[in-house]
Order: structure tokens, then sequence, then C-alpha cells
């Protein structure tokens, strides 16, 4: 995925200046930076979540294998079935374990009983909570704690089998336990998928990450190896914000 | 790519591409079929203007527009429409009902919201709610059966009848209690945490910060409340009529609450029966409807205006405002009261002139001169010093015309001014006592006066219910529930009551469900804030605040007459369909919203269209409101007189019919018939009171139930 020259503004206010920066595939891409910068932004510009926003306007380009997200011809249904997203809060539907990974593979006309039980069940291992639930798939998913929970989110958006997936603070609203159990979940289907991660811990970006991109005030700063990034970084601002001097 | 995704099968590989494929996509025209859905309720609200606009026309140019508004009388069998006496009859009763209600549903609300303890107000909210679920006419019954005997107990010397304005106050004060009760308390509630421990924080008791702190922050609601009550006062018909005697006339002395009136909504609901199409008549009775209609929406504007005034001061903004702010919100908020108390004072003012004036002239004169007068006042109280140091003099002033209204009733004049002296004096002796005693004094006195507030309200509501379960239970028998009445109502049953009801419930909602449902996800998930939606949204407020009488004048003139359904099942079922409308579309829409904003991007994120987001993921997480909704409006459609009683109700039916185009007997039209026709059938009244107060009730317990269920279940 590459994106070029992005701008964005929300009503009057521009949230992203001229952003580029590539996602290679199969591999983990993070974004750091204060709070505020624009992570979320761009990350749900990826799959045109930010369609939703009123009065939201993007300028510039980003490519998914050589065609362009924002083209007028996209399908963005089509878009989003291929660039999942995971959200900072777990947002399981209010149903049962079983119909919130089954909701996704219906939606795009599977219908067949047991593609759908095989489909739940290989989505459910991959995000490490077969184990946990296998034999209460029928309760609600809101009985599930926090950790569980967003687990599960991650099952449910693997059900469709996305190539691309998008998380955006997927540990920040869980305890240290939960957040390594989803992190070596990332690292694990990096050999699969391709990941892009927002996070607002250098340790979890230094940790699972293979490239690096740090914004500031809307800006990509610096964008490289994850390696270099925290070693030895090309901009002063990276640094400083890298080795907590910040502000 | 990998291993696995190969062996997936093909349903889910992919298409290389993200262009836009055959794959239907069904948002487009879901929206605009959904938007097509949503503009029935314009539809419906034009018709119903136009018709009544169309046939109230002829009346303008009869009787000409000045001569309706101003003439004092209202004599049909003489061709005579001035529409006066019925202005100020519905004026009257109205203010009376205000009067009652206020000091209670404000006590009480002040009680629900800031004394009473979670357990406590969790019983004491729905008990309040079960006032807005007992239908008008069982409060016009209840008036007529118990009220009525009781104040003529009390006043034998001024009530040879009973029926009166202050019979007609006291019920519709009854009815208007939920309003304010409720409406007052969520603006109470609303007013931040933050402000109550800044002002418990620097000493002040609880009820110094509820009076000077919660009160006054909370005051665009509370006057927001008060205005829906009046509106909801106004419309009311079957209550009203069935208590205050229906007298044509303007009160002598414009105070004297013992005698009878009659008032606009009840004027409709007589002679629109017995009327001539086309006549002269006919049309003045519409242009009547209309005034009503200008009235009832004027107060509802002003309602909307002032809440959404007070939304703006509490927006989601407060928690990151710093102290500074709140001190100036405070000074705001202070600035707010004065101007309020400043408006009261305008009022009474302009009350007082007004009666003054009656005295001696017409009532349009003394309108004109109570206008002069309060501009005089007006003018003199541009600034804040004039105004303060006249304020309790005026008050005083106020004190003393009440009394003195109040006594002549009672004495004669010289009496009265004499009483009416030691009234002030006793005002003025008594506050700076008042002001003397400590705060923990104050707080205790508040505390109890609030306390036996809420003891009054509870009283009404439990003298009210069990008057009617104790009296109506003895009634019930087998052979009234399955039976026919016999001997004109005397005796026998009431089965062709119940299955007629139960028709028109079912008929109701099947026309009403789904246009309220659809509206109600057009409004929600749809529709952006342009002007369209505007409109349509505008549509449903009028439609909310139309008057139940006003529905059924529709329907008699538009389905009974105009498109010659004659009294019938179907024009009933459309009737009331159109007043329930509103509810439906509101409680789906308010479901709907609630649903918060993190299921829809889960749902889209994984490539499902918004239509199969809004099917699948949104409207199952807003069934348990949505639901409620619908059985509220269903409860509601069940206790309805007024939409019926010309479109669709008989008071005997020897067979029970399922065709759409025959009449239907309705517990609350046989309940009204009963006691309005047939006198002697006190044990037959009270047991269709008790069985449509029980289907009623029913319903709402089970709205309630199903809310709390899924509130249970479901948390964000
Ligand atoms: N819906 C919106 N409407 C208007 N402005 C917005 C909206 N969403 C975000 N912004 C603004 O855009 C800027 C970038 O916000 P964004 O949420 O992308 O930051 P972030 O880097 O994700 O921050 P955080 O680390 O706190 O999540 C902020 O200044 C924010 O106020
Ligand atoms: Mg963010």
């Amino acid at each position: 995925m590459d994106i070029v020259g992005f701008n964005l503004w929300y009503g009057e206010k521009q949230a992203l200046f001229d952003v580029g920066m590539n996602v290679r595939k199969n591999k983990i891409t993070a974004l750091i930076g204060p709070s505020g910068c624009g992570k979320s932004t761009l990350i749900r510009c990826m799959n045109r979540m930010n369609d939703l926003i009123d009065g939201c306007r993007v300028e510039g380009s980003m490519f998914f294998q050589g065609q362009d997200i924002y083209g007028k011809d996209t399908d963005v249904m089509a878009l989003r079935k291929r660039i999942g997203m995971i959200f900072q809060k777990p947002n399981p539907f209010p149903m049962s374990i079983r119909d919130n990974i089954t909701y996704g593979p219906r939606i795009h006309g599977i219908t067949k009983q047991s593609e759908l039980d095989e489909i739940m069940e290989r989505s459910l291992k991959q995000a490490a909570l077969w184990d946990e639930v296998h034999d209460r798939l029928e309760q609600s998913a809101l009985s599930l704690s926090g950790g569980q929970q967003q687990r599960l989110c991650i099952a449910r958006t693997l059900s469709i089998n996305p190539e691309v997936i998008l998380m955006d603070e997927p540990t920040s609203a869980l305890d240290p336990i939960a957040t390594a159990k989803i992190e070596d979940l990332a690292i694990s289907l990096e050999k699969d998928y391709t990941v892009v991660i927002v996070t607002h811990n250098m340790q979890q970006a230094a940790r699972i990450s293979d490239y690096t991109g740090f914004m500031y005030m809307g800006k990509m700063i610096e964008f490289d190896d994850t390696e270099k990034i925290f070693n030895k970084p090309s901009e002063d601002l990276t640094e400083r914000y890298i080795t907590g001097r910040f502000g | 790519m990998c291993a696995f995704r190969h062996n997936e099968g093909d349903h889910l590989s992919h298409e290389n591409t993200i262009k836009k494929t055959k794959r239907f996509n069904h948002d487009k025209v879901m929206k605009y079929f959904l938007m097509a859905v949503a503009s029935a309720t314009v539809v419906i609200i034009f018709f119903i203007i136009l018709f009544i606009f169309v046939n109230g026309a002829s009346a303008i140019r009869d009787i000409g527009i000045w001569n309706f508004l101003t003439g004092f009388e209202w004599r049909p069998s003489t061709d005579t429409y001035g529409a006066m006496p019925l202005i100020t009859g519905t004026a009257l009763v109205t203010i009376g009902a205000i009067m009652f209600a206020l000091p209670l549903g404000l006590g009480s609300a002040i009680f629900i919201s800031e004394v009473a303890p979670k357990r406590l107000r969790n019983v004491l909210k729905p008990m309040c709610e079960v006032f807005a679920g007992i239908p008008s006419v069982v409060y016009g019954f209840f008036g007529m059966i118990f009220l009525i005997p009781l104040l003529r107990g009390f006043f034998p010397d001024h009530l040879l009848f009973g029926t009166s304005w202050l019979a007609g106050s006291i019920i519709l004060g009854i009815m208007a209690l939920p309003t304010i009760i409720s409406v007052s308390e969520d603006a109470m509630r609303a007013v931040p945490r933050s402000y109550r421990e800044a002002s418990m924080a620097m000493g002040a008791t609880k009820w110094e910060t509820t009076r000077r702190v919660v009160v006054p922050a909370a005051i665009s609601g509370i006057a927001a409340a008060t205005i829906l009550g009046i509106g909801r006062a106004i419309g009311e018909t079957m209550a009203v009529m069935m208590v205050t005697g229906n007298t044509p006339i303007v009160p002598e002395p414009l105070w004297n609450i013992f005698e009878m009136l009659r008032t606009i909504t009840a004027t409709l609901a007589l002679e629109m029966p017995e009327v001539v199409s086309g006549s002269v008549h006919y049309s003045a009775l519409f242009l009547l409807a209309l005034v009503l209609m200008v009235m009832v929406l004027a107060i509802n504007y002003t309602a909307k205006m002032i809440i959404k005034r007070s939304r703006k001061k509490f927006g989601e903004t407060i928690s990151k405002k710093s102290l500074l702010d709140k001190v100036t919100e405070h000074e705001k908020v202070a600035k707010h009261t004065k101007m309020f108390s400043k408006m009261s004072i305008l009022a009474c003012l302009f009350a007082a002139s007004f009666f003054i004036s009656s005295m001696f002239v017409g009532a349009v004169i003394s309108l004109i001169v109570a206008v002069l007068a309060t501009m005089v006042f007006v003018s003199l109280m541009y600034t804040d010093k004039v105004a303060f140091k006249m304020g309790r003099s005026l008050m005083l002033t106020a004190l003393f015309i009440s009394a003195y209204m109040a006594s002549s009733l009672f004495l004669d004049a010289s009496a009265s001014v004499l009483v009416s002296f030691i009234v002030v004096t006793a005002a003025l002796i008594s506050i700076p006592l008042a002001k003397r005693l400590l705060a923990k004094t104050k707080e205790k006195i508040a505390h109890f006066v609030l306390l036996s507030i809420v003891a009054v309200v509870l009283m009404i509501l439990i003298v009210i219910v069990y008057d009617i379960v104790s009296k109506g239970l003895p009634a019930l028998s087998l052979n009234f529930l399955f039976g026919y009445p016999e001997d004109g109502g005397l005796g026998g049953g009431i089965f062709p009551a119940i299955v007629g009801t139960i028709q028109l419930v079912v008929g109701t909602m099947m026309i009403a469900f789904p246009l309220g449902i659809i509206s109600g996800i057009y409004l929600a998930e749809y529709s952006k804030d342009t002007r369209y939606t505007r409109i349509i949204r505008e549509a449903i407020d009028i439609l909310n605040g139309t008057p139940s009488v006003v529905f059924g004048l529709f329907g008699m003139a538009a389905l009974v007459i105009y498109l010659g359904v004659g009294y019938a099942l179907i024009a009933g079922c459309i009737t009331l369909a159109f007043m329930v409308l509103p509810v439906i579309i509101r409680t789906t829409e308010e479901a709907i919203l609630a649903v918060p904003k993190e299921l829809r991007e889960a749902s889209l994120a994984l490539g499902a269209s918004k239509w199969e987001t809004t099917t699948k993921v949104v409207i199952p997480a807003a069934f348990g409101g949505v639901v409620t909704g619908l059985i509220l409006s269903l409860g509601r459609a069940a206790g309805e007189t007024a939409p019926i009683m010309f479109t669709a109700a008989v008071v005997f039916r020897s067979s029970v019919s399922l065709s759409l185009l025959d009449p239907v007997m309705a517990l609350p039209y046989h309940l009204f018939f009963l006691a309005w026709e047939v006198p002697g059938s006190e044990t037959m009244q009270y047991g269709t009171a008790l069985v449509l107060l029980l289907m009623v009730l029913f319903m709402f317990a089970l709205a309630s139930l199903v809310r709390h269920r899924y509130s249970k279940s479901i948390k964000w």
C-alpha cells in the first residue's frame, strides 16, 4: 500500500499534511506519535472509515495494489473486506460469540452452515481464543473479559480473511497480560497478513514492528525500519520523542 | 499468498480488484425508499391542516375572523358564533390547572431528583409515570363520580352541580403532573454534579444548594416543563368536557372558579357529532379547531426553543470547562434566573391589570389595557435596580390581588379587602422572620414540605386507582366480560367494546408500526441535516402537538364524510395511527441513536453495506427501545376517545364484526357514553373503567419490563 502526498481536513481544520509512507506486504508497520497528531485519522483513511464523518475531505492518493483507494469507481465495501480494522475499544456486537464471528462471512454471501463453522473455528484459533470459548459459543459476546473481547474482534476481522489488518491502539484498554497476548497474536499474524498498528507504547512498537512511522502535528516526520527509528533516527524530533525528552 | 488461504473455498477468495462490481448496492435505493416513507408525516400534517383550513375558510367569510374571535356569544341555534367565551374558558381552565399542578409537580421533581435516596427514586419515578398511563376518559369519569360530589360537599353554597372551572382545573392539573414532573426532573438531573459539589464545598446545605444552584441552573428546563404541561392541558378533551359543565360563558367575576365554563376542545367534541356537514356551524367548528391548533403550536414551539437553549447551556463540553468558566456560567445562570423572575413579575402584572380592568370593561379592551400597563412597567424595569426594588412590592401587590380574588368568592367586598390586608401584613412580618432561621432548620422545613407534596401526589394516585379497582372489581364477572350490553347500558356486559378496542389497536398498529419504524430509521441513520429533513422533523413535532380531538375532526372530515367511508373501524384506525405516529417515530429514533457508533464502525469495517449494518446490527441492538416505544403507543391508542368518537365508535353493536367498514364499540367511548348518558349505570361504569385501566396499565408495565430487561442485558 502506498500513500502519496495525502492531506485531510475535518471541516476547516487540516488534520493531515502531505503524508507519505508505504506499507509492505506481510510486515508489521507501526505508527507512533503524541496524542492528537493524526495517527487514528491516517489509519482510518486506509479503509475509508473517515467517509462516515461529516465534513471530512481528502486530497492526495492512497494506492492499494496499484488501485487508488480514493478513486471514483472504488467499491468501499469490497475495499473494507480486504482491509479490515480493529478498534481501540473492543466493540463486539451484542450477539452470541458465534454470531459475532459469522456476521462477516454471512454478509459476504456464505450461507452453508458447515462452511461457517469451519471459518469460525479457524478464526478463533488464529486469534488464540478457541480454547477459552469453544464450549460457550452461544453465550453473549458481552460476557467475555475485555482482553477476550478484543481477541474476539480480531477473530471477527480474520473471519472475512482480509489482506491488511489495521489496528488502532488495540491494547490501550487492556491489562499487561491481555496486551502480551494481543502482541503475540499480531506477530503470529505477520506471516499471513499485512498489519498496520497504531500504538502509544514505544516498547510495543519496537518489539513487534518491522517498520515505524513517527507522526507529529499531522505530518509524517520520519518513516523507516523500526531498527533505525529506535536506534539512530535521522530527525531530531523523532529522537526526542523516542527518548522521552519531548515538549 | 499463504497456504491455508487457498483451501478456503471460493467464496471468500478475493477478486483482485476494489473496483465497483455487479454486487448490488442497496444503500442508495434504500435511502430513497426510507425517505419516501418518512415523508408520510409531512403529507399527513399537510392534509390535516388543509382540511381544517378549507373547511374553516367559509366561516371566515360568513362570520368574519374578528367577530369570531371577539364575539361573546356562542349560540349555534341562532347561528351566533363568538369564540371569546370558549377561548377564555380554555385559557382559564388551563391557568387553573397549572396553578394546581406546578407546586405539586415541581415539588415532586425536586424531591425525586435532589432529596430522595436512589431506592426511593426508583419507586417514585415509575409511580409518577402511571399518571401518564391513565386514559383521559378515565380521569373524566373519576372527576364526575368522585371529585365533583367531593367538591360539592366542600362548597355547598357555591357549587350547585359541582361541575365547574375548579373541577376541570384539578383534573387537568393531575393530568399535567407527569409531564411537569418528568421534564423538570430531567432538567435538574442534567445539572452537572460539579455545580452541586462546588456549592456544598462552600458549606451550603443541601437545600441551599438546591435552591440557589440546581433550580436556577435548571430553570429553563423547568419553564419548558411548565409550558409543555400547559400544552397538554389545552389540548385535552374528554376529561375537561366531563367535569366543567360546558356553559359557554365568561365567568363573573373573571376569577370565579366555581363558575361553569366551556373549552374549545369540549365544544368540538360536543357539537361535532350533531352538526350538518357544510353548514356555517360545521365550518365554525373547523375554524375553532384552527384557533386551537395555533394556540397549541405556539405553546409547544416556545417550549422547544427554551429546551434547545438549555441544551446548549449544558453541552458536552462541561467536563472540559475550567473553574473560571464555571464561575461565569454561574453568573449567566443567575442572569437567567433574574430574567425569569422579571418575566413572572410581568406576567403577574399583566394578569392583574387584565383582571382589574375586566371588572369595568369588555375583555378585548381589558387586554389592551393589560398590554399597555405591562409595556409601561417594562420600560420602568429597564434597569435592574428598579426591577429589584419593585420586585418585592410587585410580589406583595400580586399577593394582595390574589388574596382579594380568593376571599371575594366567599365574602363581600369590604371583608375581602380586610382579609387581603391581613394576608399581606402576615407576609410582611413572616418573611424577615423566616430569613433569620438557621440554615439547618430551613432545610428541615423545606424537606418536610417537599415530602408532603410528594405524599399528596401519591395520595391522589392511590385514591384514583383504589377507587376504580375497589368499586370495579365487584362488577367483573364472566357475563360482564363476555356478554353484550343490555337495558341501554344498565346491565349486561362489555364484550363488543373489548373486542372493538382490540380491533382498533391492532389495526392502528398495522398502519402506524411500519410507517413509524421506517421513518425513525430514516431519521436516525440516513438523514443528514438538510432542509428537507428539517421539514420532516418539523412535521413530526406539529403532529405530536396536535390535540387528539383535532385528529378526530380530521378523521371525520376527510375519511367519514369526504371519502364517504362512514363510521368505520378503518377510519378509526387511520385516525389513531396518525395520532401515535410521532410517538413511534421518536422512540424508534432515540433507541437507534442510543446504539454506540462503535458497533456501526465494526460492521462497516467488515465490508457490510450501510443497509446491512442497519438491519443486522443497529436495529437488533436497539430492539428493546423500539419495542418499548411501540407498546407505549399501543397503550395510548387503546385509551383514546376523542379520535374515535366521530370516526369509528358507536354506543351499541349487537354482534362482533370483523369488517373494516363496520363501526365498532370501544371501551373508552363506552365508558364515556355510560358516564354521560346513562344515569344509574355506576357499576357498569366502574367495571368498564377498570377493564380499560387494566388493559392500558398492563401495556405500560410490559413496556417498562422490556425496557428494564434490555437495559440490563445490553451494557455498552
Ligand atoms: N471527527 C473529527 N472532527 C474534527 N476533528 C477531528 C475529528 N477526529 C479527529 N479530529 C482532530 O484531528 C486531529 C488528529 O486526531 P487523531 O484522532 O487522528 O489523533 P491521534 O493521533 O489518533 O491521537 P490519539 O493518540 O489521542 O488517539 C486532532 O487534532 C483531532 O482533534
Ligand atoms: Mg487515536
